[in-house]
This record gives structure tokens, C-alpha cells and sequence, in this order.
């Protein structure tokens, strides 16, 4: 053995004499750190203190072991779901019971809408918007009639009811917040108190549209003054926000002393809550409305057609005016609801008003203001003439070329008012009277000779009348009184001379006086019958100028007689 | 601003809503119109060089039919126990309020007042017994809603002590 190896051999043995217990434990040690069994065990008795260690200086822990979680949890879901339900069901519940609670609120509302607006006039309006956007006939309803202003929002501290944060709409007139929040507060421990229910106060209504939704989380609520119809999500978006504001600030909440300052950090958040839907529809309007409108709108209606109607009238009436002989229209207008019309109009027209129908004067009120005038309207001429001069009917008035003729059988009266007058007609340039027949005179001649024929006969050499001359001398009579009128209507003085006769036998002085015997005898005979003397001359004349010739003693009978001869003292024309 | 919840508490008829009436807007009537629930009032006060604004709970007076609901004491900074020294039963009401109210929320800050002082010489508490409890820590304050004496004092020690707390 050589040295060096006994001295290893011995330094071995003081080794293990000086070390065995340190080796017997490292081996101990290298045993536990290569036995897994071993080392679980030991790393579960300190694996709670390490975690909290952890987690009181970082979070790294969480974010380390977060993907390890997520693929356990996906696989615990993989292999045991039944168990994972049971486990959440707890705390799953009241929250889908308020998810599916305010989802069939706000299904019924939506609805109720629809229905409310499915038949009526802005029903189909809005199927027409729907129609024509694309978007659903509910969405477009919804859009027109949750129409809705969120007022104030509040942030409240849960427990002392004081206000962590306000905002409020423009416009809108508040009251102090705490005392409100406090307010508000109070009825809602009241009524969790009275009423012993366990869910909180979601919806304070006041009046008739305004309503106060409450969303309660666990340290804060916020409260919002809601008018009008608002739509559920709002909801959701409140229970976001407080959600939001207890992950931020669950410490602050917490620990709330009654500074509220840190919490104006949700300032612009509650802000965005204060939405508001305005009304893009009209307002409904009143039934009573409605009916006001439609009856001024009738009336209008009415009162324009009665406008329109009394215009037509008008204007054909003032067409018709214009069309009539002898009117000349100055001016026509409306005033004070009466239509006037100013103008001219010839004596020979006839009433204006006449040129509207009965039914057309109800409607229209019309009033004309008429100057006379003469019209030179040739048809207006003659009848002013026919209306001036009257003539008789056996006279016929034509005009031509402005002269007036008259034709026909007229009295001499007439024809002297038709010579005077007609020159003055106007219009009447100049005037016949050719084709006149006097009637008088024609009639005064016609007596005339008549008379002239009349004989009367007288007894041989005496004043005695031959016998059966009653007949005569009756005719005779009427035809001197005729003879007597007429040359006063036909203005012609006659003279009627009873002109004695004799035959030729005898003297002629005895003759001269038998005959102016005869004469007188018949002129004392018309004088006792009322013929004035005036008018009646006597003469005798004897033999010499002789009714017949005397061939035989019959011709001399012919010439005992009286017979009557007629002048015109002042002319045959009177 | 600094917002504090404080509470009034007592038997019915003690003055409690005089004296907040008194304090905020300095009015007193001697009309009686018992409160129902509670009414709310707002004031600010300045305590150790801090502006306050004090939530005033004014609550319905206790009496054998009515409790003073407790919820209502939830997040208060503080409390005003109020008796009547024209009526002894009050003091022992006010006592036992407050011994609940503690066991309640907890202990606040709070003080005692005995209310009408303008009767005086009709008090039935008697002062040596204040005296005592005042040995004991409590702050007592002997106040008239109708003339306005103390009341001031009342609520601002009162705002004082939440301030120091
Ligand atoms: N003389 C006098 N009367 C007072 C005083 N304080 C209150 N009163 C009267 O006491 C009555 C009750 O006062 P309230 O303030 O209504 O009492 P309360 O404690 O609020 O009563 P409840 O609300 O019913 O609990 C009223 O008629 C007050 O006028 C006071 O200091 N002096
Ligand atoms: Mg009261």
C-alpha cells in the first residue's frame, strides 16, 4: 500500500467520520428534491402564504396563472358542466331575472306601440318610413314615440344618502340635490322597511310622465329624473355605468367620509346619460281640434266657392251688361262685400237687375248707380221714338239712315204731335211723314162727298118735299154732323152751301125766290136738328145752273131741288 | 365640500324639528306638526377651518307606538339626541335611542340637548343629574328652540367633533 493511497484511505474515513451526517442529509434532501410525491407535498403546506404574498405585492400571480384558469375552467365545462351550473346558478339568478324582466318590459312596451299605431293615419305614415328606410316598422314606432328627456342624474352614496356627483339637463329647474338624494333615500328605506321586500326600489313615478329610475349597486345608486317614455336600455346603461364607477371606486365608496370630491371623475359619464328623444311627429292633435280646424276649414270651404260662385255671377252679369243696348259701364268693383257698378243707362233699357236670374240675385249683392243718358244706338232710336210719340196701331215707325218714317193712317192730332216731336227725338236725325194717311181728312172727304151727292126734291113750283124722302134727308143729317166734327179734328174749315134749285118754267125772279126758299127751308131744318148755322151757307140759284138738263118733264123734277156744294174758306188744306 | 349625514333623535314633541328650523332658518313656531318619516334640511358650517355642508335628518319622534326606524341612521357622521326638561320621560328615551342607535352603527360622534330651556322653572330634569352624566363624557346642551339660545353651539360642536374624528 503505498502512502498516498492510505492517506486518501484515511482522509476518506475522516471525511465520512467528519461529514456523514451533512451527506446523509443532503442525500435526504437530493431524495426530496428528486421525489415529486415528496415535494408536493411540502410546497402545499406553504403554497397559501406564498400566494398572498403574491398578491399583496403584485398581481402578477393573477395574470400568470389567469390562462391556466381559463383552460381548466374550459375543460371543467368540457367535463362537468351540470356541476359548474349548480356553482353559479346563485349568483347567475338575480341577475337573469332582471335581464329577462326588463327585456319583456321593454318587449310589452314596444308592443303596446305598435299596436297603439298600427291602424291609424301615422300607423301607415311610419309603415311607409319603414318602407322606405329599410329599418323595422317596431324600430321606426320606437323612434317616434319613446319620446323622452332624462332631467338629472345622481350618483348616490348608498348609506348616508348623500350626493356624489349631479348633473342636470339644460333647462331644467332643480331643487337642492342632497335634499332630493336625501329624500330619496329615505323613501326607499321606507319602503324596504315597510312593505319587508327584499328587492330595491327600481321606479318612483311622479305625476303623470315623470318617473325616477333608481339602479342600486353595491355601495352607490344612481338615480335618474327621467320625462317621458324612455326606452329599458337606459336601464342597462345606468347598471354599466354604476358597474363601472364600483370597479373604479369601490374603495372610495367604501370608505366614503363624506368627501365627494374624487368622484367627479364620472362627471362627463353621467353627463352622457342625460339623453333625451325629442318628438319628431306633431303632437297629437285634440279630437276637439280636429273638429275646430275642419269646420274653419269648411267654412273657408264655403265661404270660397260662395266667393268663387258670386265672382262667376259677377263676371257674367258684367258681361251681360256690357252686351246691353243703352248701358255704358264706367267702373265696377267690390265694396264692403257689394258689388257696384257705376254707369250710364238709357231711359229705354230696362232694369239692369232684370239681367240677373232670382237665383243668382240670392247670391250676389249688387247694387248699380245709373246717370241716364241717351243712347244713338239705332236700336234704341225707335223705340224712344215709338215710347215718345205714341202713335196709333195703324201707324208703323221704321228708322233709316237716322230719318224717323211713319207710315199708316194716323188723326191729324197725332200727326202734328209726330211733326213737332220727331226732330227732337234724339238720335232722330230728320223725319217722313209721307207715308201718313190723315185719317180725318180722308174720312172728311170722304163726307164730303157724300154730301155733295145728296139731293133733296120739292113739289112742282112749291117748298114742299116730295114724298118717301125721309131716308134722305136722315142721311143727310148724319152726314152734315159728320161733316161738322170731322173738319174740326181734321183741322180744315169747310163751308157747306145749300145751294137751291128750280126748273125751268116760271119767271126767273120767281124762280130766283122759290129756290133760296127751298134752300132756306132745308138749312132751318139742320139748324133745328143741331147743326151750327156757322158753318152752313144759303143760296139760291134759280135755274141758272141746272142738276139735269130739261128734255122732258121727268128731267124737270131733277131740278126742284136742293143740293150741297162744299168750300174751303181758308183753302182745302185748312 | 365635505358632506356630513347627521341625525336628530328623541321622543315625540321634543322640539327636534324646532330646533333644526331654529338652526337653519332661523324660524320657530308654536305650532305643533308632528313629522312623519323624516324631513331633510341642508346647511353649511364652517369647523376647523373646513366648509361643511351638514344633510340634517330631522326624524319622527319615538313614543310607544312609533319606532324610530333605523335605517334611517345608516351613514351618519353624527347625532343629536334631543329631550324635553319640561318632561323626564323624554331624558330616557333620548338615552335609550342612543344606546341603540350604537348598537346600531356603531358609535359617532354625538351630543345630548334638553330642549325648552325658555321653561325652565317647568323642567323635570333635574340638573344635578345632567352634571353627572356630563362627568361620564356626554355632551349635554340646554337649548330653547323658541329663543334660539344654544342651539348654535349644539350643532357646531357637534360638526366639530365629526371634523376631528
Ligand atoms: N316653549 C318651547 N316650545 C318648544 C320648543 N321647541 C319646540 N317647542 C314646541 O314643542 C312642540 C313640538 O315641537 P316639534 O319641533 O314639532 O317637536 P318634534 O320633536 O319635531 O316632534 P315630532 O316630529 O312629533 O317628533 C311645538 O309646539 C313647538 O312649538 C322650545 O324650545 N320652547
Ligand atoms: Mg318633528
Amino acid at each position: 500500500m503505498d502512502s498516498e493511497a492510505v492517506e486518501e484511505k484515511s482522509l476518506e474515513a475522516f471525511k465520512n467520520l467528519l461529514l456523514q451526517p451533512e451527506k446523509d442529509r443532503i442525500r435526504q434532501i437530493e431524495n426530496r428534491l428528486n421525489d415529486p410525491m415528496i415535494r408536493a407535498k411540502e410546497t402545499s403546506l406553504f403554497l397559501p402564504e406564498a400566494i398572498s404574498f403574491s398578491v399583496l405585492n403584485s398581481n402578477r400571480l393573477s395574470r400568470v396563472i389567469q390562462p391556466v384558469m381559463d383552460a381548466s375552467l374550459k375543460e371543467s365545462v368540457r367535463n362537468n358542466p351540470k356541476s359548474i351550473a349548480d356553482a353559479i346558478f346563485p349568483a347567475l339568478g338575480p341577475g337573469i331575472r332582471k335581464a329577462i324582466s326588463s327585456t319583456v318590459m321593454g318587449m310589452v312596451q314596444s308592443l303596446n306601440q305598435l299596436l297603439n299605431h298600427s291602424f291609424s293615419f301615422q300607423g301607415i305614415k311610419w309603415r311607409f318610413e319603414a318602407f322606405r328606410t329599410g329599418k323595422q316598422f317596431a324600430e321606426i314606432v320606437l323612434l317616434h314615440t319613446l319620446v323622452y328627456k332624462v332631467e338629472q342624474i345622481f350618483l348616490i352614496h348608498n348609506e348616508s344618502g348623500i350626493v356624489l356627483d349631479h348633473v342636470t339637463a339644460k333647462d331644467v329647474v332643480i331643487q337642492d340635490p342632497d335634499l332630493v338624494s336625501g329624500m330619496l333615500t329615505a323613501i326607499q328605506d321606507f319602503v324596504k322597511d315597510s312593505f319587508d321586500i327584499r328587492d330595491d326600489l327600481e321606479t318612483l313615478r311622479i305625476g303623470s310622465d315623470r318617473s325616477v329610475w333608481i339602479e342600486k349597486g353595491k355601495h352607490a345608486l344612481i338615480a335618474a329624473v327621467i320625462r317621458g317614455n324612455p326606452p329599458v336600455d337606459l336601464r342597462i346603461r345606468f347598471r354599466e355605468l354604476l358597474e363601472e364607477i364600483h370597479i373604479k371606486s369601490g374603495m372610495a365608496l367604501e370608505k366614503f367620509e363624506g368627501d365627494a370630491s374624487s368622484f367627479s371623475i364620472f362627471r362627463e359619464q353621467l353627463k352622457d346619460g342625460l339623453g333625451f328623444q325629442n318628438r319628431k311627429v306633431k303632437q297629437k292633435l285634440s279630437p276637439l281640434l280636429i273638429c275646430l280646424i275642419l269646420a274653419v276649414l269648411s267654412l273657408a270651404g264655403i265661404w270660397g266657392y260662395h266667393t268663387f260662385r258670386s265672382h262667376q255671377i259677377w263676371n257674367a252679369y258684367l258681361d251681360r251688361l256690357k252686351a246691353e243696348k243703352g248701358l255704358i259701364i264706367l267702373s265696377a268693383q267690390k265694396e264692403k262685400g257689394v258689388y257696384q257698378v257705376f254707369g250710364l243707362r238709357d231711359p229705354m233699357v230696362d232694369d239692369p237687375e232684370a239681367l240677373l236670374q232670382p237665383e243668382e240675385k240670392s247670391r250676389i249683392k249688387i247694387r248699380g248707380h245709373w246717370t241716364p243718358f241717351y243712347s244713338l244706338d239705332p236700336e234704341l232710336i225707335l223705340p224712344r221714338s215709338r215710347q215718345i210719340l205714341n202713335p196709333p196701331p195703324s201707324i208703323t215707325l221704321d228708322l233709316s239712315q237716322g230719318i224717323l218714317l211713319a207710315s199708316g193712317q194716323a188723326s191729324r192730332d197725332w200727326i202734328d204731335i209726330f211733326q213737332k216731336t220727331a226732330p227732337t227725338i234724339p238720335g232722330v236725325k230728320g223725319y217722313s211723314d209721307q207715308g201718313v194717311l190723315n185719317m180725318d181728312r180722308e174720312k172728311l172727304d170722304a163726307a164730303l162727298k157724300e154730301i155733295s151727292e145728296i139731293k133733296l126734291y120739292f113739289e112742282n113750283n112749291s117748298t114742299r118735299f116730295i114724298k118717301a124722302q125721309e131716308d134722305i134727308f136722315n142721311k143727310l143729317l148724319e152726314t152734315v154732323q159728320n161733316i161738322q166734327e170731322l173738319q174740326i179734328k181734321a183741322k180744315i174749315q169747310v163751308q157747306i152751301m145749300i145751294l137751291g134749285h128750280t126748273d125751268s118754267s116760271g119767271t126767273e125772279s120767281l124762280n130766283q125766290r122759290l129756290s133760296r126758299d127751298r134752300a132756306e127751308l132745308v138749312f132751318n131744318h139742320l139748324i133745328v136738328h143741331g147743326i151750327n148755322p156757322y158753318f152752313l151757307t144759303i143760296s139760291g140759284i134759280g135755274t141758272k145752273i141746272p142738276l139735269k138738263s130739261e128734255t122732258g118733264a121727268e128731267e124737270r123734277q131733277y131740278n126742284r131741288a136742293v143740293s150741297f156744294k162744299v168750300f174751303y174758306p181758308l183753302g182745302e188744306k185748312g | 365640500m365635505i358632506k356630513k349625514k347627521i341625525c336628530l333623535l328623541g321622543a315625540f314633541a321634543v322640539g327636534k324639528t324646532s330646533l333644526v328650523q331654529r338652526y337653519v332658518h332661523s324660524i320657530f313656531s308654536e305650532k305643533y306638526h308632528t313629522t312623519v318619516g323624516v324631513r331633510i334640511e341642508k346647511t353649511q358650517v364652517r369647523a376647523n377651518d373646513t366648509d361643511v355642508d351638514l344633510i340634517i335628518w330631522d326624524l319622527h319622534g319615538e313614543d310607544d307606538f312609533q319606532h324610530v326606524r333605523l335605517s334611517y341612521l345608516k351613514g351618519s357622521s353624527g347625532c343629536i339626541y334631543v329631550a324635553d326638561g319640561t318632561r323626564e320621560k323624554t331624558l330616557m328615551t333620548a338615552l335609550n335611542l342612543k344606546e341603540i342607535a350604537e348598537n346600531t352603527i356603531g358609535e359617532i360622534p354625538c351630543v345630548l340637548v334638553i330642549n325648552k330651556l325658555d321653561l325652565k322653572d317647568q323642567w323635570e330634569i333635574d340638573p344635578l343629574v345632567l352634571d353627572d352624566m356630563k362627568r361620564n363624557g356626554m355632551m349635554i346642551f340646554q337649548t330653547s328652540a323658541k329663543t334660539g339660545e344654544v342651539v348654535q353651539q349644539a350643532f357646531q360642536l357637534l360638526t366639530r367633533k365629526m371634523m376631528e374624528k
